[in-house]
């Protein structure tokens, strides 16, 4: 049994992982390879062209740029402003809490895709266009993570936090030295998930730019317009650009990964 | 007093930011769009004249938006359990010990590096039905983009490669907390495998399952990116979802007051299947 | 607490600052620089660099200008970013030149910060007879001619020469008709019985139907207002004008013989890859096409085939021009400087030879140069005989939702093929669909 278990384990995985190879040896075809009937699996005369084209002919680092910039600021709000909401919500105990706490969290009923419209209005009124507020604004608040972040915080007991501030600790010390080491992992993920989904962010960021200095790179990748002719090969080598020092961070950091998602999120 | 005042205040000034979001981004858009769908709305964004339901009705009886909302419930239908099984497939079948285990394991979760247009891009490079690899390594002839079902069953594949990544390492860390203790017992009394999941994994997974099929549902009826860059919506609109078809008249059109119907009737929809899955989570929570 | 907000205002100012970073530099220039989009990808997008730098490089230097040529994405996608700008009033944001296409020409033509082409011509003493008749009409607006034709293509019939010589036909087919003829004679099964060649693959698109319907009786109408250029569209004629019901009639006797591939996407691939023998494509696309082929077989290219004995009309010129805006830079000058050299003759040439769109001034035809070119390439030649058979008023739609009408056309006629509707039904449910879209663009209007 734990053969065929490990023996189909397998064969799905290599499925899984096929694009991935695939697109790393296509990275170095040239564009005889890539119109080649019957198709290739791997290129006949390896070749560093495409990405040398990939970076001369377009803007390729202002893309990454932005969109590294974009997602690391983003996460950075974004974090600040979830840990201190599910904070506030968790040891305070002010007049309206709960009804305030399930306004910021219903809005997760709220699919952004639905809204993208208005908010696109929105943000073309207050002149934020092509700037780097206008990508991420839409993504700074996080009702779920608000809401995992205050489950989290609630297992963390309230007479902890008035024995700290007994002792004359204030609620930053509080919050910075003692709940966030704490909740460590947690924080960690929802960086991460926050840094990704920022990062891997596609039609918000497709409309809300118009100058190709501003574009994100998941926007720039898909206008590397090559592809009219199967010139594929520029937007293989920067896919495989983009793609390579994640990969290699995920591979080295699996534990962590695997450890840190806890299913203290979604209910048990 | 001053101090009692500025204690007070304080955590309405630390949640600011957060509602201030809400209000911006979530609550006043939606009035707006629900707004906008009742009004005939020009080529500026400017409110003309209040038509009640009339942008519905001829919402309702325009044929490229029943298209489009018989694609998205497809495919919805189609990918939800597809991308269930495959990602629960992925966490049981590497659910055990071992270094092979532990490969597989980051080959699941691996598309979760690769982003979306990255993705998008090579699935429409290696599903090229002339020159594509797929095709040619499985020894088939699909037209991936011509035929109407191949290329819904191709963005029901762009889906779940979007997918694994998260939904594997949720199921994977949900199946490592069933505590190792009741699977010991339940071997011992005998239990095969099959017994094994219907009767101690999946209930004990049951509510990460839950979270990951409402994630699925809420995906699905939204998908846009994946047709925007695979298949724009062909061929002959058989991929054309409803989002896809928001974008369509309110960007590409400037069609706001549609757009915004379009958008007012996924909210709704998408509401309701969740709803429903609520529900139907509930009974079974009961009659466990 | 006061750390916490210390830390909020120092992430807050981070943030405004590097929103202030991303925002444009407007730097003082002596040199007046031109920033021109455009959706030129491949061997265009080099060939398009190739101009700007002889540009800059010899006139520029000159009158101290530079062109900045910016890559904005697919024609969609620079109309996209054009509107997005225009709609927020951030004139300053505009490009100083934009290359489109038709499907743009509707959100365009009447903004207030367009400046007419015939405007700068005119004042700089520019004879408009130099341009092509039919490149000229294609865009002009009420009489005024309001941009400058570019990137201009008619439509060409490919054909797998080879194929054909192996099955001894002779020379291409003129009317449909002989299409579906030859293309029964071309189609291949394996063993098995299944089709690995089809005669023909297609399905109309916009651009085809805009020949297919507008050539009959030597010119007809597809829509009211002289197909948009008179103003906004309120219907569609081709339905009361039987134009369509003839062209559906003659498409259905294609596909009744079996050798019609419903192709809508790829279809250079499939065409290159020897899956079908014949297929209708831009004059814009032979340079790729000739160099994906290679030398699997020989490439032969012919008029798009007519309706019928009667549809004289010949081919429309397609693709794009080049719009000027009026942004505050000043800039009007220069820009037009670098749409005199664009459109010139011997920059028509390069382009020619580089992209295979057709020149569009009178200049380049009489060139020593452009003889040579078409003795040794006579393929090119094809393209621009039809062109001149042609009737200069048969011109292209200018109409709302052409993305949503190029859907309703193909979605349109593969139900008549596969769910075996008639004509007649398929032109009458055309007309409700498309004129309902008609009516949606004039009720944003405020009519």
């Amino acid at each position: 049994m734990k053969s065929l278990k490990a023996i189909l384990a397998t064969i799905l995985s290599l499925i899984i992982v096929f694009p991935i190879a695939y697109s790393l040896s296509a990275s170095f075809f040239s564009w005889a390879d890539f119109t080649a009937i019957p198709a290739r699996l791997l290129p006949s005369q390896p070749t560093f062209e495409n990405y040398i084209r990939a970076f001369r002919e377009t803007n390729l680092e202002q893309f990454l740029l932005n969109s590294l910039i974009t997602a690391s600021l983003g996460m950075m709000l974004r974090m600040t402003i979830s840990i201190t909401a599910a904070y506030t919500f968790t040891f305070f105990n002010f007049k309206g809490r709960d009804i305030l706490f399930i306004l910021i969290v219903a809005t997760m009923l709220l699919p952004s895709d639905t809204l993208l419209l208005a908010n696109y209005t929105t943000i073309r009124a207050l002149r934020l266009t092509d700037t780097y507020l206008g990508i991420i604004s839409t993504s700074l608040l996080a009702p779920a993570h608000i809401f995992m972040l205050r489950q989290y915080f609630k297992t963390v007991s309230g007479e902890y936090r008035e024995a700290a501030i007994i002792e004359g600790c204030s609620d930053t010390r509080f919050l910075t030295l003692l709940l966030i080491p704490i909740s460590k992992a947690v924080v960690v993920t929802l960086a991460i998930h926050s840094f990704s989904t920022i990062f891997n962010d596609y039609l918000w960021p497709l409309l809300v730019t118009n100058k190709a200095s501003m574009r994100t790179i998941q926007v720039g990748l898909t206008m590397l317009g090559f592809s009219e002719n199967f010139d594929y090969g520029p937007q293989f080598a920067a896919i495989t650009v983009l793609m390579t020092p994640v990969l290699v961070a995920f591979i080295l950091m699996h534990k962590p990964i695997q450890e840190s998602v806890s299913t203290r999120f979604t209910g048990r | 007093m001053n101090r009692h005042w500025k204690h007070s205040l304080k955590p309405y000034l630390l949640i600011l930011p957060a509602l201030f979001l809400a209000g911006l981004f979530a609550y006043r858009p939606f009035v707006i769009t629900l707004l906008n769908s009742l009004y005939t709305v020009s080529i500026n964004g400017q409110r003309i004249a209040f038509v009640g339901l009339d942008n519905f009705r001829r919402l309702f009886v325009n044929e490229s938006f029943q298209t489009s909302l018989s694609n998205t419930l497809r495919f919805t239908l189609y990918f939800v359990p597809v991308n269930v099984f495959i990602c629960l497939s992925a966490a049981l079948l590497s659910h055990r010990e071992g270094k092979l285990a532990t490969l597989n394991q980051i080959c699941f979760f691996l598309p979760m590096a690769v982003g979306l247009s990255s993705a998008m891009m090579i699935l429409k490079m290696i599903f090229n039905p002339f020159i594509g690899i797929v095709n040619q390594l499985l020894g088939i002839s699909v037209e991936w983009f011509n035929n109407p079902n191949a290329a819904m069953a191709l963005l029901v594949i762009a889906g779940v490669y979007l997918d694994i990544g998260i939904k594997f390492l949720l199921l994977h860390a949900a199946l490592r907390n069933i505590p190792a203790n009741l699977v010991e017992v339940a071997t011992l009394e005998g239990a095969n495998p099959l017994q094994l999941f219907k009767y101690l994994q999946l209930p004990l997974i049951a509510p990460t399952l839950v979270f990951v099929l409402a994630t699925n549902i809420k995906d699905a009826m939204l998908i846009s990116s994946p047709v925007l860059i695979l298949t724009e919506g062909g061929p002959f609109r058989s991929t054309q979802t409803l989002v896809y078809q928001m974008y369509l008249e309110g960007f590409k059109s400037g069609n706001y007051a549609m757009g915004s119907a379009i958008a007012t009737v996924v909210f709704f929809l998408t509401f309701l299947l969740l709803l429903a899955l609520l529900q139907i989570e509930r009974r079974r929570v009961y009659y466990q | 607490m006061k750390r916490l907000f210390s830390v909020m205002i120092i992430l807050i100012s981070l943030t405004t600052v590097l929103f202030a970073a991303g925002q444009r530099e407007i730097k003082p220039d002596p040199v007046r620089t031109v920033t021109w989009w455009h959706p030129n990808s491949g061997l265009a997008g080099q060939a398009t660099q190739a101009m700007v730098q002889a540009f800059n490089s010899t006139v520029g230097v000159e009158k101290n200008i530079r062109v900045e040529a910016v890559y904005q994405g697919k024609a969609n996608d620079v109309l996209t970013k054009a509107k997005a700008i225009l709609q927020s009033d951030s004139r300053r944001d505009l490009p100083d030149l934009a290359q489109l296409d038709g499907a743009a020409v509707l959100d365009i033509r009447d903004v207030d910060a367009l400046i007419p082409m015939e405007d700068l011509a005119l004042s700089d003493g520019y004879d408009l007879d130099a341009i092509l008749e039919a490149a000229r009409l294609s865009v002009t607006y009420k009489d005024k001619m309001i941009a400058m034709p570019f990137n201009s293509s008619t439509i060409l019939l490919y054909y797998n020469k080879t194929a054909f010589d192996q099955g001894g036909i002779a020379r291409a087919p003129r009317t449909l008709d002989e299409l579906a003829v030859t293309a029964q004679a071309l189609v291949q099964k394996d063993a098995r019985g299944n089709v690995i060649r089809s005669g023909f693959a297609n399905v109309p698109t916009t651009y085809e139907l805009i020949a297919w319907l507008g050539q009959q009786n030597h010119l007809s109408y597809i829509t009211d207002q002289e197909n948009g250029h008179a103003g906004n569209p309120t219907r569609v004629l081709f339905h009361e004008n039987g134009t369509m019901v003839n062209f559906l009639t003659k498409w259905k006797a294609l596909y009744d013989t079996g050798a019609l591939e419903n192709l809508t996407s790829d279809r250079n691939g499939a065409f290159a890859s020897g899956r079908t023998a014949m297929i209708v494509a831009s004059t814009s696309n032979l340079t790729t096409i000739l160099s994906m082929v290679g030398d699997r077989f020989e490439v032969g290219v012919a008029n798009f085939p007519m309706v019928d004995e009667h549809a004289t009309g010949g081919v429309n010129v397609g693709g794009g021009a080049i719009w000027a805006f009026d942004n505050g830079s000043g800039n009007r000058d220069a820009a037009w400087e670098f749409v005199k050299f664009a459109s010139s003759g011997e920059q028509q040439l390069a382009w020619h030879i580089a992209t295979g769109y057709f020149p569009i001034h009178r200049d380049t035809y009489s060139l020593p140069a452009f003889e040579e070119h078409i003795a040794k390439n006579p393929l090119f030649k094809v393209a621009i005989d039809q062109l001149m058979q042609s009737n200069p008023q048969l011109q292209g739609i200018w109409v709302p939702s052409a993305y949503q009408i190029y859907y309703a056309f193909q979605t349109g006629i593969l139900k008549m093929l596969t769910e075996n509707r008639s004509p007649e039904e398929t032109s009458r449910a055309l007309e409700a669909e498309i004129n309902g879209y008609f009516a949606e663009y004039l009720r944003m209007q405020g009519q």
